[in-house]
């Protein structure tokens, strides 16, 4: 039996910072191409922070417009690593809100759109059916972001472009 | 699983599935499915097994419909567990030795009798105590070979993981965000890399 695939620690954290950034700076609709095709996303009402040497949250932000907030800017740019962020998306008539956590980026108190189905059965396939394309999104954004993150314009244009999003310069 | 919003943590299953698993699971489902403790017994250990997500009180998988959904299988697992109000029970307790004490016309209840009379309480009070059930429910993707189970707990993840193993011999290894890429070289590359958001760096 082979072991478990390992985690990159600084994988998340910049995976999330991507993402809010990405939603802030270039608006919400994002084109990931191929089965998933377009989608809007936003950064919802959480976000939680932790030191960089730490695995527990030291600082949240919640409410409304708290990813427009200058407080949470600030985190970041003091420093701190995202470790929670909740996020909205929308694919066709689909809509989902979705806490994306820790290191591994487990999916928290996800919310999945109204069911159809009207007996036990079908509520069982559509609630699956949902949360495989919840995953969907959420791997395509997470591909999206790693071949972003290993190619030259991560560091030459991206990382100076969050800097600068990050510390009100942009 | 069924309702409400989803709090999960994905595994892989590693190994094969056999030939014929229906038949073979559902008999390994039954043998270490939740019995409850005969009535006058149960003890303060925690008592585990898996039941139906539909109802906790549903032990017997014999019907495939009611936890085989091709390509999915759903079941949950149910640990109940005994636990005595401690400072009401101490309180008896040292109320059962003073009588001991003043029947015996001594000052004290010896260390011996007052182990024998705290037994006694206990099992007095855990025959009237009804347990905390704790049920854990997931979904498993058989074809695709991944399960999430609704809990972040690490303890119930763990408890969950050696259940599985002892019912299927499968193995279930944590997911990891490199499992979504399906792209080696991208993943050796994230592997290698350092971190370059240190934002207060850019200062």
């Amino acid at each position: 039996m082979s072991d478990a695939t390992p985690v990159v620690p600084h994988q998340a954290g910049e995976f999330y910072a991507w993402l809010w950034w990405t939603s802030e700076s270039q608006g919400s609709g994002i084109d990931l191409g191929g089965d998933v095709g377009y989608i809007d996303f936003w950064v919802d009402e959480r976000l939680a922070f932790r030191s960089p040497a730490e695995t527990r949250v030291s600082a949240i932000m919640t409410g409304d417009n708290s990813s427009t907030s200058l407080e949470s800017r600030a985190a970041l740019a003091g420093g701190k690593v995202l470790q929670e962020l909740r996020i909205g998306i929308k694919r066709d008539e689909h809509e989902f809100k979705v806490t994306l956590k820790g290191p591994a980026i487990e999916m928290k108190q996800a919310k999945l759109p109204s069911l159809i189905g009207d007996s036990e059965d079908a509520a069982i396939y559509d609630r699956m059916f949902l949360y495989e394309e919840l995953s969907f999104v959420i791997s395509a954004l997470l591909r999206r972001f790693s071949d972003l993150r290993t190619s030259a314009e991560w560091e030459q244009q991206t990382v100076p472009a969050i800097r600068a999003w990050v510390l009100g310069e942009a | 699983m069924l309702t409400g919003a989803l709090t999960v943590r994905r595994f892989r299953v590693e190994g094969q599935v056999p030939e014929g698993f229906r038949d073979s699971w559902r008999d390994q489902l039954n043998d270490l499915a939740f019995r409850e403790p005969p009535t006058s017994g149960g003890g303060k250990e925690e008592i585990e097994g898996w039941v139906q997500v539909h109802n906790l009180l549903d032990t017997n998988f014999d019907d495939f419909n009611r936890w085989l959904y091709m390509p999915y299988a759903l079941f949950a697992l149910r640990v109940d567990k005994k636990t005595l109000p401690a400072k009401l029970f101490n309180a008896h307790l040292a109320k059962k030795c003073e009588a001991w004490a003043e029947d015996n016309g001594t000052e004290r209840c010896p260390a011996s009798v007052r182990t024998r009379i705290k037994e006694d309480l206990e099992d007095e009070w855990l025959r009237r105590t009804l347990p905390r059930a704790a049920v854990t429910e997931a979904c498993w993707h058989i074809d695709e070979g991944w399960l999430v189970l609704h809990s972040h707990s690490d303890g119930v993840a763990d408890r969950f993981r050696k259940r599985f193993y002892r019912t299927f011999a499968l193995k279930l290894l944590p997911w990891s965000p490199l499992d979504w890429l399906d792209d080696t070289e991208v993943s050796e590359s994230l592997l290698g890399s350092a971190p370059t958001l240190d934002i207060m760096d850019a200062r």
